[in-house]
């Protein structure tokens, strides 16, 4: 176990108390099974968390479907925060539902805790962000890319704020490597119709692809591209690879071989070598099966229950604030390596990495950050890299190649 | 696209905010801090040579007599926060032409947006201004070039004002100058042509 008891710090909870937890996922919609991943990573956790008979408190789930309708969230929400006096939600996918969910959470005063990569541009105090976001996902991601495969690239996005707003700082990153983009398409949510996108893309022979897709758009682009590639070699994944931000292993098993190759960055992959990672697969098979595989959306509603619930064992209340307090001073040994909350912006402190898709639904890790990345939501931090003639592997200091 | 789009970025940049310490500059100051800027929190009144990249005021006590400008000449972008929304503290939060407001009680988002919509609108503000000082100057100078198509007709024996307007333009071209420009040329005394 790497969740070390708080024996001393149980003055608040004085008998086995239940405090409630509202967990928002769309099981059902467009994008039910990234919906169905985080939910089982939160069930997961509660029943970890619940298991501790010395803590003084056993959470409640109000499980709740808003079915990818983004305008369910906030009455949901609502309704499960007055129902069960609840302080605390773990939800949300998309950046719409996060959005929507923010005015109930401050009218509340409670805590959101959002466990997916988003596009950044937000940092509001009522939400606790354990994703990725930009300097942590797409920046390192093209910092290994570009020089590599080159810096001409095709962008096709789902046509909603995660493809238009990472596309966009993707447009300018790839500037900043002299490269440019060649094409940008945009399918609704849920649109498998990627033909006319493919066709354009083996027109134009970009260097690489850019796929900020999110579900079966994003299946049905793997499979037609990989047609592609088996029709023309110059498009193979070595070649040509598709480089995605979201990309992780709940949805390989969908995409079956026409993924095999490409790459994805995640702070969170099943192989990665962290001990504490070993411990977490143990019971992830004990929970589902020797099959089943972490992701990092799985991981993302995990880490939610699981902070907040260490918070409030060393806090000795559920309060919001106080949580906040102790979750933002304090480093967490987790499956994903060390981690820390920054205070100034509630983002998690997160170590990229880039791994390739590999035979049997799995990422072979290729590439991680040296150490953890301080989340810099609105991009202050970042500095125009120089053209990609002058740019080359040696020159990126904070990315150490481990295989 | 033929400019690159560069993501609006305020890192070191210096902002200030004319407003009374509490929740509403505490909820700046942390803002600031995530955009990597550097804030300080002034009442109630600004110093004389007073230099920031942007200036946060309160519009609902604020006063022509905080600021050390007349109303509406701030050397630097402004941001209003507004808190009442009744009419004459709008219209006094107008008088110091700010480019952008926020909303009082401030949560945790707004900074961003607001300083983005505020440097835009100021710089083509700025442009516009010179523009408009460049026109009236122009304008200003309108009997010059009359006097100089009548020079240019009795000099070369042009017979009409078309003509002697065309050539002063040429004049001008060939020289990179403004109409207004050659004509003061033409009329100086033969001594002090520049051209």
């Amino acid at each position: 176990m790497f969740w070390l008891p708080h024996c001393g710090a149980l003055g608040g909870f004085n008998v086995t108390q239940p405090v409630p937890l509202a967990i928002l996922f769309s099981t059902s919609g467009p994008y039910a099974a990234l919906g169905r991943e985080a939910l089982d990573g939160a069930l997961m956790a509660l029943a970890e968390v619940n298991a501790n008979s010395r803590q003084g408190f056993t959470l409640v789930a109000e499980i709740c479907d808003p079915a990818g309708q983004t305008e369910n969230y906030a009455p949901l929400l609502d309704q499960a925060l007055r129902r069960t006096g609840a302080r605390h939600a773990v939800g949300g996918i998309t950046s719409w539902s996060r959005k929507e969910m923010i005015p109930t959470v401050e009218r509340h005063q409670a805590l959101l805790w959002y466990g997916c990569p988003y596009e950044g541009f937000e940092a509001n105090d009522r939400v606790v962000y354990l994703g990725a976001c930009p300097n942590q996902h797409i920046v390192p991601l093209f910092a290994h890319a570009l020089p590599r495969y080159g810096a001409r690239g095709c962008f096709v996005g789902s046509n909603y704020i995660w493809g238009w707003e990472t596309n966009r700082i993707g447009r300018e990153l790839v500037t900043d490597y002299g490269g440019r983009v060649v094409s940008e398409r945009y399918l609704p949510l849920g649109d498998t119709n990627v033909q006319r996108v493919i066709d354009e893309i083996a027109a134009k022979r970009p260097d690489f692809i850019l796929n900020t897709l999110i579900g079966p758009s994003s299946y049905a682009f793997f499979a037609a591209y990989a047609q592609l590639a088996a029709a023309d070699p110059a498009f193979a994944a070595a070649r040509r690879p598709v480089l995605s931000c979201n990309l992780t292993e709940c949805e390989l098993g969908e995409i079956g071989p026409a993924a095999i190759g490409h790459l994805s960055t995640a702070p969170y992959f099943d192989s990665l070598p962290e001990p504490a990672n070993t411990a977490f697969r143990q019971r992830l098979a004990a929970r589902f099966g020797k099959d089943r595989k972490g992701s990092a959306f799985f991981l993302g509603a995990w880490l939610g229950v699981h902070l907040l619930a260490e918070a409030m064992r060393e806090a000795g209340t559920d309060n919001p604030d106080t949580v906040l307090r102790v979750v933002t001073s304090r480093r967490f040994v987790t499956p994903l390596g060390p981690l820390g909350i920054d205070p100034r912006t509630n983002h998690a402190i997160l170590r990229p990495h880039l791994a390739r898709v590999a035979e049997g639904g799995c990422f072979e890790i290729i590439e991680s950050a040296a150490e953890p990345i301080a989340p810099d939501p609105y991009l202050a931090e970042y500095v125009a890299r120089p053209p990609a003639s002058a740019a080359c592997p040696g020159q990126r200091p904070n990315l150490r190649v481990v295989q | 696209m033929t400019q690159p789009f560069r993501t609006p970025n305020f890192r070191g940049w210096r902002a200030l905010v004319l407003h009374k310490p509490g929740p509403v500059t505490e909820a700046l100051l942390r803002q600031f801090g995530q955009l990597g800027m550097e804030g300080s929190v002034v009442w109630p009144q600004l110093a004389s040579g007073t230099e920031a990249a942007v200036l946060f005021f309160d519009a609902d006590l604020g006063h022509d007599g905080q600021f050390p400008w007349p109303p509406g000449q701030a050397p630097m972008p402004l941001i209003a926060l507004l808190g009442s929304e009744a009419p004459g503290r709008v219209e006094w939060a107008l008088t110091q032409r700010p480019q952008a407001h926020l909303l009082k009680p401030l949560g945790s988002a707004g900074v961003y947006g607001a300083l983005v919509i505020a440097s835009h609108a100021y710089a083509a503000q700025c442009r516009l201004e010179q523009e408009v000082a460049a026109l009236k100057s122009r304008l200003s100078r309108r009997p010059a070039v009359v006097e100089a198509v009548v020079a240019l007709m009795q000099r070369d024996g042009i017979d009409t004002s078309g003509a002697a307007y065309a050539r002063l333009r040429r004049l001008a071209m060939s020289s990179q100058r403004s109409i207004e420009d050659a004509a003061e040329d033409l009329l100086r005394p033969a001594g002090r042509r520049c051209a």
